[in-house]
């Protein structure tokens, strides 16, 4: 629909800037090339037998290279995206480290490990030449690896995994999803692995100049053309064939957008630990592969002579960084920074505002400049190298020459890449906002430098990151394009490779190594943080201590009514100093709210730190036949048998209900159709049955309910709660209810400082057992495994449940008791107890035939 | 007569691309009224309170403010405020901020500012939360934040659209209540966008029933209960209404 004020003129006129400056250093150097070439320049080439040759070799190793590099990339994604490990972060920079050095460097690290007296030699004393289509295709491997695994990655981070738990559900093998599900999945983001891959790999010379030996690749046969023989016609027409395969893939790119809804899918099924250790596995390997190149470039620049002289120095890096040594590299480092710099910061700049406009106004040029921005992705550096060599050859000393055009043509170079991350970040943003400006009356510039770049300045900088590392390490454009004063570190190593200056070579390597790996670790960081902060989600973590947890709870119980601290401190049983210091915590971290009439309010953010410690569900065991309980339990099961009117389990339902734990699952087995009656007066419960309730211990009930115990109270059914209080709605830890007695002949546990040590029939001045437990999530996983261990077990289903978590897998465990009254929990243990609380059942006849 | 009528539409039509969206709209709105519109997704009701706050142009008609014409007018000079479905409260400011920003964009004094926006949030009770930043906070309040930033510009008609679709059910109904109660408290002139029937009974003055693009009743919720004007509004509006709805206004005269 149209948008009257969206018409404003100045997001046109601001595209259409945008536009024309795109075209001038993109698509112009272009056209000037084409029109450059002429027939003379065209017949040689295409009569030259070296160029065929070199096609033939360049396709090659390309393909070889690139299908390698897929299908590693696909098997590192697919693991690092389903195993559960801490620090993914760092494996996933790890695995992307070749992003951050340039592809000769790369070649020298192939090169020196594989090449005659190389690493491989002098260790093991393996003898390749170094050079040649093995090293080719290594080379190749370990640069285009991170560009196939991040786009692979990303697709699996987005994948619906519900497929899988359809799949798993109906028992299909975890290979046959793989090639069923996964890859059918996969197909798109595969075949665009694929051609960046490929064009990355086919377009790159700074690998081949380092290990091709007599294997000429087509971007060598250009160099050769262009750098030694000055003809630059014949580089035009060699361009135009290496612009083929990327355009291919541009294309493709384009015609298949993306169509996820771009939010990352929970994992749904935890992986088991041997596919957890295979995939980490893996991926470390890969990673530490990947970095053996760098490895090897690291340890050459602190040698004295390679291979010949292998003593640790650092005198490589003293004279690298005297400025009046013969190799100091010192200017270069200056020119690499500078361009870096200004290229991320106008790279950026410019990026953002074609992303903004083209996205956030409706200016008639949002499409073409759209398109425009993105094309940048199909032009190999070196043929825009070539056009601009054309397009400028005029402007020397003002422009061609000088750093300013390695700073363009850095930016246009790399421009797709922040543009579309800008992109996704507007896209992102709230479609409303323009509307509410303009209802409020605030002008849309106001708007942009006030809300659009504050919460998009994590994206800023990570668009700057990315900018500054590849501008860091490029050498196909601007190599074209420099001259000796204003030459890039990157594009140096060339210049020592002519010299075979393996050490220089090295120190260069390494410098922009770590220089773009303190870059991409800092960046990321700031940009976080600078996201968090604008957000207002910079907080620190809080878990909560058992004190604060207590303090917490009572406030959430006597909610609305004004406190002060002692009361708290009474209600608690802590200091007035200790109640007095949480409470001030509280405040300060918004937790609570204190109100003028003292009363005290939860925050929603109090609510969250005690969310972790709900009770989220309950499970009543009631299967068995109270036998001791005869005759009434002939005709009841014994948690319906009425005790002065209420049925027994009522007293725990109530308690259940009243704090709001209405998911209550209830075992049942003996005379289980008569607990339907229980819906009437608690809709919310659910019924799992025990079959074999009478031929088998209360470990049959709970092995019934195995996979529903998370989290949640396990309760007898036959227990007569005079004081609903015993349920609370929040835990701190697993525990057992208990009474402290002086001698009992029951069930009793034993204390091992906070813990339960062991459980006995009968002792004295231990604790009495309440068949109420509450188990915390880490041990309800535990309980699950358990409970089928023992019962799968030899005599396994003898056993009381109880017995598991207390005694069989005590090491598992670590259970409270939580201390109550002993005459808050009545269990009636036969009938003549019953007859003493209740005499109406003195006269009591079953109905039932025995 | 025309002089009670805070809004008069008249004779609006709207086309998309050779497809009508809005035909033939005619109403007045009186000073102080609630009013929703009310209609199901694709009846046009989002165009319509688009073009009554100025973000969209119809092709025909004119809308005319306490007898003033203002259909050429600016939003931002309608003296109309507008809440939306989203909040679309700017996250990287605090509620306070959020509230202030379009004070601040006309340059008022500082004092004044402060005074509008802590009034303001004191009215919607958030005044505890100005110096949160919504992302921190649950959606009524956020939505709350949004009727304070509307509010503290002072116009005399606010316009909803759909504000709670994106609300729990629990707090919808609160909201409701609240909206409803700050209307009577400042007597507002205020317009509601709803797809929903109990939204549109329990809250209006009168309800504006819409279907495809044109205006098919325009009365009390008691009369569009009771005489609903054809087929559609007994099927899709009376008939959907609840048995509590249904029996508050059987009971009403």
């Amino acid at each position: 629909m149209k948008n009257v004020l969206k018409k404003t003129k100045p997001s046109l006129y601001l595209q259409i800037g945008l536009f024309i400056i795109l075209f001038i250093f993109l698509i112009l150097p272009l056209i000037v090339m084409l029109f450059k070439v002429n027939g003379n320049d065209f017949g040689f080439v295409f009569k030259d037998n070296n160029f065929y040759k070199a096609i033939g070799n360049s396709l090659i190793y390309t393909s070889i290279g690139t299908i390698i590099s897929v299908v590693l990339a696909t098997i590192a994604a697919y693991f690092l995206s389903r195993i559960q490990v801490k620090g993914k972060k760092w494996l996933v920079i790890l695995l992307t480290l070749p992003m951050l050095i340039p592809t000769i460097s790369i070649g020298l690290g192939v090169r020196t490990l594989f090449g005659v007296g190389g690493f491989l030699d002098q260790m093991f004393g393996l003898k390749f030449d170094g050079l040649g289509f093995f090293d080719l295709i290594i080379g190749s491997v370990v640069f285009s690896f991170p560009v196939a695994f991040l786009l692979i990655y990303d697709a699996f981070l987005y994948e619906d995994r519900s497929v899988y738990d359809a799949a798993n559900t109906l028992g299909i093998k975890r290979l046959r999803t793989f090639f069923g599900i996964t890859i059918p999945y996969l197909k798109t983001t595969l075949i665009s692995a694929f051609f960046a891959s490929f064009t990355l790999i086919f377009a790159d010379y700074g690998l081949p100049m380092e290990v091709a030996g007599k294997v000429k690749t087509l971007p060598m046969y250009l160099y050769e053309q262009v750098l030694s023989s000055f003809k630059y016609g014949r580089g035009a027409v060699i361009s135009l064939v290496l612009l083929l395969p990327a355009i291919v893939a541009f294309v493709f790119d384009v015609l298949n957008k993306d169509t996820s809804d771009g939010t990352a899918k929970k994992e749904n099924i935890a992986p088991s630990k041997a596919f957890n250790i295979t995939g980490l596995v893996i991926n470390i390997f890969m990673a530490v592969v990947l970095f053996i190149p760098s490895l090897a470039f690291i340890v050459i620049s602190f040698v004295k002579r390679f291979p010949s002289d292998m003593t640790f120095t650092f005198e490589n890096y003293v004279n690298a960084f005297s400025p009046y040594s013969t190799v100091s590299i010192v200017d270069f480092l200056i020119n690499s920074l500078v361009i870096s710099l200004f290229a991320g910061i106008f790279g950026t700049i410019v990026a953002y505002t074609a992303a903004y406009t083209s996205v956030r106004t409706s200016g008639k040029m949002a499409k073409p400049l759209h398109l425009i921005s993105i094309a940048t992705l199909a032009v190999p550096g070196l043929v825009l190298g070539i056009g601009y060599v054309f397009l400028f050859a005029d402007t020397t000393g003002w422009f061609a020459g000088t750093i300013t055009i390695l700073i363009v043509v850095n930016i246009i170079h790399y421009f797709s890449s922040p543009y579309l991350m800008a992109k996704n970040a507007f896209d992102k943003i709230n479609k409303n906002y323009e509307t509410v400006a303009d209802t409020l009356g605030i002008s849309h510039v106001s708007l942009f430098f006030k809300v659009m770049v504050p919460n998009t300045i994590g994206t800023l900088v990570q668009m700057f990151s990315y900018l500054f590392i590849n501008s860091m390490i490029t050498i196909s454009a601007v190599s074209f394009l420099c001259t000796y004063t204003t030459q890039p570190l990157a594009v140096s190593i060339t210049t020592y490779e002519a010299q075979a200056i393996w050490e220089m070579e090295s120190v260069i390597s390494s410098l922009i190594l770590l220089i773009n790996f303190g870059a991409k670790i800092g960046f990321d960081y700031l940009s976080k943080w600078l996201e968090k902060l604008n957000k207002g989600k910079v907080e620190t973590k809080m878990e909560l201590t058992r004190n604060q947890f207590s303090f917490l709870t009572y406030l959430d119980d006597h909610n609305k009514k004004p406190l002060n601290q002692r009361q708290i401190a009474d209600g608690i049983t802590l200091s007035l100093g200790t109640t007095n210091k949480i409470l001030n915590e509280f405040i300060e971290n918004d937790v609570i709210i204190v109100h003028k009439n003292k009363t005290i309010e939860i925050t929603e953010k109090g609510y969250k730190l005690l969310e972790p410690y709900k009770v989220r569900k309950a499970i009543v065991i009631a299967a068995g036949f109270g036998s001791r309980m005869a005759p009434v339990t002939l005709d009841t099961p014994k948690p319906l048998v009425k005790v002065n009117g209420v049925r027994i389990i009522d007293t725990l339902l109530d308690a259940l209900y009243a704090k709001d734990i209405t998911n209550i699952t209830i075992i049942v087995g003996y005379k289980k159709e008569q607990f339907k009656q229980l819906l009437e007066k608690y809709p919310t419960i659910k019924f799992i049955e025990n079959p074999i309730y009478n031929e088998s211990n209360n470990i049959s009930s709970m092995y019934a309910a195995k996979d529903i115990i998370d989290r949640c109270y396990i309760c007898e059914a036959d227990l007569v709660i005079s004081n609903p209080s015993v349920i609370t709605k929040y835990q701190y830890s697993s525990n057992y209810l208990g009474a402290h007695v002086s001698e009992t002949d029951d069930w009793c546990f034993f204390k091992k400082g906070n813990y339960i040590d062991r459980v006995a029939v009968g002792g004295e001045d231990c604790w009495h057992m309440i068949g109420i437990s509450y188990w915390n999530e880490k041990d309800s996983m535990k309980l699950r495994e358990d409970i089928v261990k023992v019962f799968n077990s030899r005599g396994g289903k003898e056993k009381y449940w109880d017995n598991v978590p207390l005694t069989i897998c005590k090491k598992d465990f670590k259970i409270e008791v939580r201390e109550c009254k002993k005459k808050y929990v009545t269990e009636i243990d036969n009938f003549s107890e019953l007859i003493i609380i209740d005499p109406s059942y003195k006269d009591y006849k079953s109905k039932t035939e025995f | 007569m025309d002089n009670l009528n805070k809004i008069s539409v008249v004779n609006i039509n709207k086309k998309y691309n050779g497809q009508i969206i809005l035909e033939d709209i005619s109403f007045d709105i009186k000073s102080g009224e609630f009013i929703s519109i009310l209609g199901s997704s694709g009846c046009g009701k989002t165009t319509l309170l688009k073009i009554l706050i100025g973000i969209e142009k119809s092709d025909t008609g004119s809308i005319l403010k306490d007898g003033e014409e203002i259909t050429n007018k600016k939003p931002s000079e309608r003296g109309m405020g507008l809440v939306f479905q989203n909040y679309a409260l700017f996250p990287n400011m605090n509620v306070w901020n959020n509230v202030a920003y379009a004070l601040k964009a006309q340059r008022l004094p500082k004092e004044e500012i402060k005074q509008r926006v802590d009034d303001v949030l004191a009215i919607v009770g958030l005044s505890e939360f100005a110096l949160k930043k919504p992302g921190k906070m649950s959606g009524g309040q956020q939505q709350r934040v949004a009727i304070a930033r509307t509010l503290a510009l002072n116009p005399d008609i606010i316009l909803f659209d759909e504000p709670m679709a994106a609300l729990d059910a629990d707090i919808r109904m609160s909201l409701r209540k609240e909206i409803k109660e700050l209307q009577k408290k400042l007597n507002k002139t205020m317009i509601y966008v709803t797809h929903d029937q109990e939204e549109a009974f329990s809250m209006s003055d009168r309800i504006i029933v819409m279907n495809d693009n044109h205006i098919v009743q325009y009365d009390t919720p008691n009369n569009i209960y009771k005489h609903p004007q054809n087929d559609f509004v007994k099927k899709f509006v009376v008939n959907h209404l609840d048995e509590k709805a249904k029996a508050i206004l059987d009971s009403t005269k």
